[in-house]
């Protein structure tokens, strides 16, 4: 079943005079429970396309359907809603509240959705859990290493139980030993969890734990290791 | 949410104690030209100051160039529309504009329990009215001065006896002292056998002020002295004319205050919103509403300004409470009271002011472009 489908997706902009087209004509299927790496040189439109996705960004044209939603008619206040109940998005810096917990961080998702404070608390407790990061549920972000914020960010991204999780550059800002361990748990999330994921990176070892790995260049993808509906 | 509003001011404590404590100051003295406003509406409105009318010597303003002869209460007594005339020796220890200004009202002591709106809290009638330098001090001076009954205390060549403490409905009254008025007549350095300063006129329900006035001066103009009788308000702002400007110009100070908040309290959330700009992207990315992002930042600024608009106003209503504050000029005074109206004011104006203030960077947080915002380095 197709979870995420986007349909001739261009976005350009004009720069200092020059027009720039990081998506052109881009269409893509993800079916539901794929784990997808989105790769290439700087610029080529990975980031537009994740962030078009996750509705944060618009299209000029073409459409994208998420989970049977068409994104790109949604009003900015029923895409942050969309995103609420669908969508988890883990940032390359991690990108944590510094004034709240690592428990309240990713607590917060929870807390726009309709749940009772017990369900809430089972979630965060669960996420923590998936993290391994129950002992550190009371550390503010500046009290964590680089590998323990993103674990939190990665919490927080599965905690509201979304259909799809984004990830832009989830390893870039860390070194070896724990890029190692995000890729990890990134792979248990799809495989154990069975949550569909859409990658960006530049690192063609953490590419690789993706089961299907998609090449971008100047807007359109170009490679595709599993190749299902490209263009 | 409201947690992460109150940690995210705790988080910049510095910031958000300077804020609140500027607009502490700012409503502090808003509230303290306020009331100085508010004395000088009471004391030339109400009953008091629409149904009594004052006789003072013509050409005269100071109480001490004012002397009417004591008989001119029963030719005024006699016209129609009058109910009741007091005659009053009035004694101050400063004629030009004081903050620490002390008046006597000297008047007969029946009449003065009759008429005048006062109520006693420590002290008796009788004692008052038996011993001839027996003083009837009202709250605020003795708040001012320190005085409780049985005290003795003398102000230039006047001695007198505290017999009692009383309050009123009318604060301006709580700035008085009352001794007999033979008492005062006789007193070293006012020798005024006879003669008083000013004739206080009551008036019958259906009498119109301005036609009595008018004929207890055609009817005293046949005698030794001519007069000028006024309403009692009209003739306390005349009296304080100097004062009435400055302090209708004081309301700018009013305006300045808020002015201050205002800007204040912006600055501080401008900072506080721009310093968050990549926050409340990572916000509405994990799904929070734009408006919602709006009314937090609303509610930061609204915090700060209400907190010490707050702080401000109770501290001004504490200190006007105890402080027993007046000034005065020519005899007449203003007392600077709190007040209910004074509370809703300052706490209304700074609920508007903290919503004002929110309400740019609000839109700012709720409108920007959040992959531009998640790219920044804040």
């Amino acid at each position: 079943m197709t979870l995420v489908e986007l349909q001739n997706v261009t976005k350009s902009f004009t720069k200092g005079g020059e027009t720039i087209t990081p998506l052109d004509d881009v269409s893509l299927k993800i079916p539901a429970g794929e784990f997808v790496s989105l790769m290439g040189p700087s610029g080529t439109g990975k980031s537009t396309l994740l962030n078009a996705v996750s509705g944060i960004d618009r299209p000029n044209s073409g459409r994208i359907l998420v989970a049977g939603t068409e994104i790109t008619r949604l009003t900015r206040s029923q895409l942050a809603d969309w995103r609420a109940e669908n969508l988890g998005y883990i940032f390359q810096t991690h990108n944590l509240i510094p004034v709240l917990t690592a428990y309240e961080n990713i607590e917060l998702p929870t807390l726009l959705l309709k749940l009772t404070s017990a369900e809430r608390k089972q979630r965060v407790e669960v996420a923590l859990e998936a993290v391994g990061l129950s002992d550190r549920a009371g550390h503010y972000p500046r009290q964590l290493s680089g590998g323990q914020e993103q674990r939190v960010g990665i919490a927080r991204a599965i905690v509201a139980h979304p259909k799809v999780v984004v990830a832009d550059e989830p390893t870039g800002s860390l070194d070896a030993e724990t890029s190692e361990q995000i890729q990890v748990l990134l792979q248990r999330l799809n495989q154990e969890l069975d949550i569909t994921l859409l990658m960006v990176t530049h690192d063609q070892d953490v590419a690789n734990i993706a089961s299907r790995r998609l090449t971008l260049d100047r807007g359109k993808i170009v490679d595709s290791m599993a190749p299902q509906t490209t263009t | 949410m409201f947690s992460l509003v109150y940690k995210t001011l705790w988080r910049h404590h510095t910031r958000s104690l300077l804020t609140v404590s500027g607009t502490a100051v700012a409503m502090f003295v808003f509230c303290l030209v306020g009331s100085v406003q508010e004395g000088l509406r009471r004391l030339s409105s109400g009953v008091d100051a629409e149904r009594s009318l004052i006789v003072f010597q013509e050409n005269r303003f100071c109480p001490t160039s004012s002397r009417l002869p004591e008989g001119y209460a029963n030719k005024i007594r006699e016209l129609s529309g009058v109910s009741e005339v007091m005659p009053i020796q009035v004694w101050t220890n400063n004629c030009r504009a004081s903050l620490d200004i002390i008046v006597f009202h000297g008047a007969d002591p029946q009449q003065i329990q009759a008429m005048r709106p006062v109520k006693l809290i420590t002290g008796e009638w009788r004692s008052f009215r038996d011993r001839q330098d027996a003083a009837l001090v009202g709250t605020n001076v003795a708040r001012r001065r320190g005085l409780s009954v049985g005290d003795s205390f003398s102000i230039g060549e006047v001695s007198v006896h505290v017999a009692g403490i009383f309050s009123s409905p009318a604060p301006s009254e709580e700035n008085l002292i009352y001794t007999s008025l033979r008492f005062l007549q006789f007193s070293g350095g006012v020798d005024a056998a006879g003669l008083v300063t000013q004739h206080e006129v009551s008036l019958t329900k259906d009498a119109d002020p301005d036609r009595v006035a008018a004929e207890i001066d055609r009817v005293l103009r046949s005698g030794p002295v001519a007069t000028t009788t006024r309403r009692k308000g009209a003739f306390q702002a005349g009296t304080l004319s100097d004062l009435v400007d400055l302090i209708g110009f004081a309301h700018w100070l009013g305006y300045a205050c808020v002015g201050l908040v205002l800007t204040l309290v912006t600055t501080t959330t401008v900072m506080s919103v721009q310093d968050r700009l990549k926050e409340y992207a990572v916000m509405q990315t994990i799904g929070i509403r734009p408006m919602r992002a709006m009314r937090m930042v609303l509610s930061e600024s609204t915090i700060l300004c209400m907190l010490g608009g707050l702080s401000g106003t109770v501290l001004a209503t504490v200190l006007l409470a105890v402080g027993g504050f007046a000034i005065g000029a020519e005899g007449a005074t203003i007392a600077f009271r709190p007040s209910l109206g004074l509370l809703v004011s300052g706490s209304t104006v700074s609920l508007i002011v903290g919503l004002l203030a929110g309400f740019t960077p609000a839109i700012q947080a709720a409108t920007l472009p959040l992959v531009n915002a998640l790219q920044s380095e804040h």
